[in-house]
Parts: structure tokens; C-alpha cells; sequence
């Protein structure tokens, strides 16, 4: 019985996508399935998956060898439950990137540490604000995750709240979510903490550049619905 | 602690120091990565400045690297939109999202009947069906305004990505320098595709947040998450 319901409804789409075959950059698909609830949607279906900010369960959870995967643990986590569960292990993942580049530039890791960002953030507050995995988006504002180049108060800082900024509303295809981490986590209180400074002037530069990634958007994206571009 | 978390914010930046992975979410953890329920990204944004509707986008899957599974929506993975109005990180409402024989079936928003990692799909709450695009898209738009997209599209992500790799490599001679100046740095995700899922629908539909962000404006917390058929 199933099975009838499913080729009759294929062979209907099937047919309506032949009929919207025209040469419009779209095309509309004005069919309401009527046959919509004859169609098997039962059963029981399980969490595999988890994403709210981009990038928090891929960056700031840590893998070891022989232990289990606190990465899949995160994907079958609850937001609820999930800064008691995570926020201890992502402050150590951020002061250990940290050592990393202590080492790269010979210095001994217990001097180069997190500094407080830009936003006054500490180290601690910093992973359980991003712990709990949820995306915020506004219905009644502009869309704007971040501008890492805006000083809002013209003090000649970036990024320095002074209580008028919509900010945290939503996320855009176009934003530019790795430079706005990467201030976040090595920009320090001015957000050029390590940007690739020659404190020398020998034209060589003598800290790394970590607070920018250096690419921009290179996908089509579009003002109108679906907002994506077409596949290449 | 609420006046100190100002300006949440999406984190992208860093990665395990040994093992090689893609964000934003991209691959981003051993037991989904390539399978045809990887959750790559995540967007939700008001379309034009003043409108009063809401657009999610859910990108499935991605073809960045050559092994990823990539290429059609699996009929047993259902996909949730989870929206918290109140702010305690329990969904109050879903949309919910999942593939049958060429198209893509909507439903909700609705209040699920149990919140957390279990899931059915509440047939009670049809909010509409598209046909599954190919290269071109078909959008369906409903009477009630919502606007629904499911099919291949490019994945809009940029990330140089194997600089990264190297700058987070605790070997001691890789990437000192940090990542490359813009015109050296490469768009690992240039030419890569992604399953969309596109709704926009208006917020009347989702109803009114009072949960707020750290700067207190009025925001719905959402979440995507994926889940398979027992």
C-alpha cells in the first residue's frame, strides 16, 4: 500500500517539474501535494547531529586518542546541559592554542597567554557564552553578527561596547565568522593582539598573523530566495 | 556574568592540534562526518532590512574534500529547526524537514510533543512541499507566506583552510608566520557545493521571543539538528 502512494506521488513530481521547465532564472512550483499525508512519515528518529554557531564543537572540542569522542558526545548533547558538560575542556583547547605559538616563537608558554578580547571577555566567560551551542537571531532587526572593522564610538578602537550596538542578530551567508573568531581568541583587547606585526621595522614581521585568515566570500549568494547561488 | 557576555559570538577559528577536520561544522566530529546526516553550516538572518520575516538556512553535507558523501537528501534523516522563545535552551517550537520520492516535506512550526535528542514527525502540522532542485532552483511559496527551498547549491563557507591546518600544527617550523596575507591566502571551500535547506517563513509564525542577547535585544536561540530513522 505504501509503496502505490510512493510512485504516484513521484510520478505527479515528476511531471509537474517538466511542466516548470521554462526559461525563467526560477521556477515556481505552484503544486500543493494533496496527497501529502498518505505519504509514511512514521517512526522514531534519533539526534545525530547538532549545529547553532558555526564551529564550536569543530574548534574547541579536543579528540584524544583512546578516549571517547567528546566531538559525538557534543552532537548528542542538549544546549541546556551543554556548558556544564563542555565549558571546563574548551578553556583548556583555548589556552593551549596559545602555547602552541609560545613554542613557534620560542618563548616559554607560561608567558603567552589568553588576554581578555575585545569584547572585555575573559577566558572563562568567554567558553561558557560559547558552550551553550545556539545561534541568536532577531526577528525585528537588522541581521548582523559582527563587524570586526566598525568603531562604534570613534575612540579609535574597534569593537568597544558603548550600549547602542545591535549586535548578536542573526548570521548572513556573507559574514566573515572565522576573522571575527580569530579577534576573538588572539586579538586580545585591541583585536590586533597577533596580526603580523614587525615591531622592528625591518620589514619582517616578528608576531604570526592569527586574526585573519585572509579570504573573503568567493560563493554566489543572492538577495532573493534561496539566497544561495546555484551550484558549480 | 550577563553584563560580561556581551557580543556572544560565533567561534570558528581553531581545531583539534592533530587531527584534520573542516569547519564551520563542517566534518566536525568522528561518528558524522561524510555521512548523508552531516550538519555543514547553519544560517539564520531577517531577508532585507525591515522585513518581518525570518530566513533559516541548512546546508547538509559538503563536497569540500573529494570522500565526503555529497549529492541527494536521505529519506531517513529528518531534519529540526530549533527555536527557543523563552531563553531556558529548550526548543518551544520546530520546523522539521525530510525527503520523500523527490521532494521535500515541511512541517510546524509546532510545539514538539518531547523536546531532546528523540524526534517524530508531526504529520498533525504540514507547513508545505517542494520539489527537490537540481541546478536550477524551484521555490515554492505557500498561502501562508512561507517560501521553501531544498536542493544543491553552492556552499557559501570561506575558510583557508589547510593554512590552518598549519597553524595550528604544534610543529615548531609550520606556519610560525600564522595564516597568509589576503591575495597568498586560498578559499579552501571555492567551488564546493552543499544540500540546502531554505525556509523563510514570518515570524508571526514562530511567535515572540522573550529571550534576549547579551546586548538585551529581543532574539529567538535556534539550533539544527539531524536525526535518523530507527
Amino acid at each position: 500500500m505504501k509503496l502505490r502512494y510512493f510512485t504516484s506521488v513521484f510520478l505527479i513530481a515528476t511531471l509537474v517539474g517538466c511542466n516548470d521547465d521554462d526559461n525563467s532564472p526560477y521556477m515556481y512550483d505552484d503544486m500543493m501535494d494533496d496527497d501529502m499525508m498518505s505519504v509514511d512519515f512514521s517512526g522514531t528518529y534519533s539526534q545525530e547531529d547538532h549545529l547553532g554557531r558555526p564551529g564550536i564543537n569543530t574548534t574547541l572540542s579536543y579528540d584524544m586518542d583512546g578516549q571517547p569522542s567528546i566531538k559525538d558526545a557534543h552532537n548528542m548533547t542538549i544546549p541546556s546541559e551543554m556548558t556544564a558538560m563542555f565549558q571546563a575542556g574548551f578553556q583548556a583547547r583555548l589556552e593551549q592554542y596559545h602555547d602552541v605559538y609560545a613554542l613557534k616563537l620560542g618563548l616559554d608558554p607560561a608567558d603567552v597567554n589568553y588576554e581578555n578580547n575585545i569584547l572585555g571577555l575573559d577566558a572563562a566567560t568567554l567558553t561558557t557564552v560559547l558552550s551553550a551551542d545556539v545561534l541568536e537571531v532577531a526577528p525585528d532587526l537588522p541581521t548582523t553578527y559582527f563587524d570586526p572593522g566598525t568603531d562604534f564610538d570613534n575612540d579609535g578602537r574597534i569593537l568597544v561596547p558603548d550600549g547602542d550596538e545591535v549586535a548578536l542578530t542573526g548570521r548572513r551567508p556573507s559574514d566573515d565568522i572565522i576573522d571575527v573568531s580569530l579577534i576573538l581568541f588572539f586579538g586580545g583587547m585591541e583585536g590586533d593582539r597577533f596580526s603580523g606585526q614587525d615591531l622592528d621595522d625591518d620589514g619582517v614581521a616578528d608576531l604570526p598573523r592569527l586574526t585573519s585568515d585572509g579570504v573573503s566570500l568567493t560563493a554566489d549568494i543572492s538577495t532573493t530566495f534561496p539566497y544561495l547561488g546555484a551550484p558549480e | 556574568m550577563k553584563q560580561s557576555i556581551k557580543y556572544a559570538l560565533g567561534l570558528s577559528g581553531m581545531a583539534a592540534l592533530l587531527v584534520t577536520l573542516v569547519a564551520a561544522d563542517h566534518i566536525d566530529a568522528p561518528s558524522s562526518a561524510g555521512t548523508s546526516a552531516d550538519i555543514a553550516d547553519f544560517y539564520a538572518f531577517e531577508p532585507s532590512e525591515g522585513s518581518d520575516n525570518t530566513v533559516f538556512v541548512v546546508d547538509l553535507q559538503s563536497n569540500v574534500l573529494p570522500d565526503l558523501a555529497y549529492g541527494t537528501f536521505d529519506e531517513d534523516v529528518l531534519t529540526e529547526i530549533n527555536i527557543d522563545l523563552d531563553g531556558d535552551l529548550i526548543e518551544d517550537q520546530v520546523i522539521q524537514a525530510i525527503a520523500r520520492n523527490g521532494r521535500m516535506y515541511f512541517f510546524g512550526p509546532t510545539a514538539p510533543e518531547q523536546t531532546g535528542l528523540t524526534s517524530m514527525v508531526y504529520t498533525d502540522t504540514p507547513l508545505g512541499d517542494v520539489e527537490i532542485s537540481s541546478s536550477m532552483a524551484i521555490v515554492e511559496t505557500t498561502d501562508a507566506g512561507v517560501s521553501l527551498f531544498a536542493g544543491p547549491r553552492q556552499d557559501p563557507f570561506f575558510f583557508d583552510f589547510f593554512q590552518f591546518n598549519a597553524v595550528i600544527s604544534p610543529e615548531l617550523d609550520s606556519a610560525p608566520g600564522g595564516f597568509l596575507p589576503a591575495g597568498e591566502a586560498i578559499d579552501t571551500f571555492d567551488g564546493a557545493n552543499t544540500m540546502s535547506i531554505v525556509v523563510e517563513i514570518p515570524n508571526g509564525m514562530l511567535g515572540t521571543p522573550t529571550a534576549t542577547n547579551a546586548l538585551g535585544l529581543s532574539v529567538y536561540k535556534t539550533w539544527v539538528t539531524t536525526n535518523r530513522k530507527q
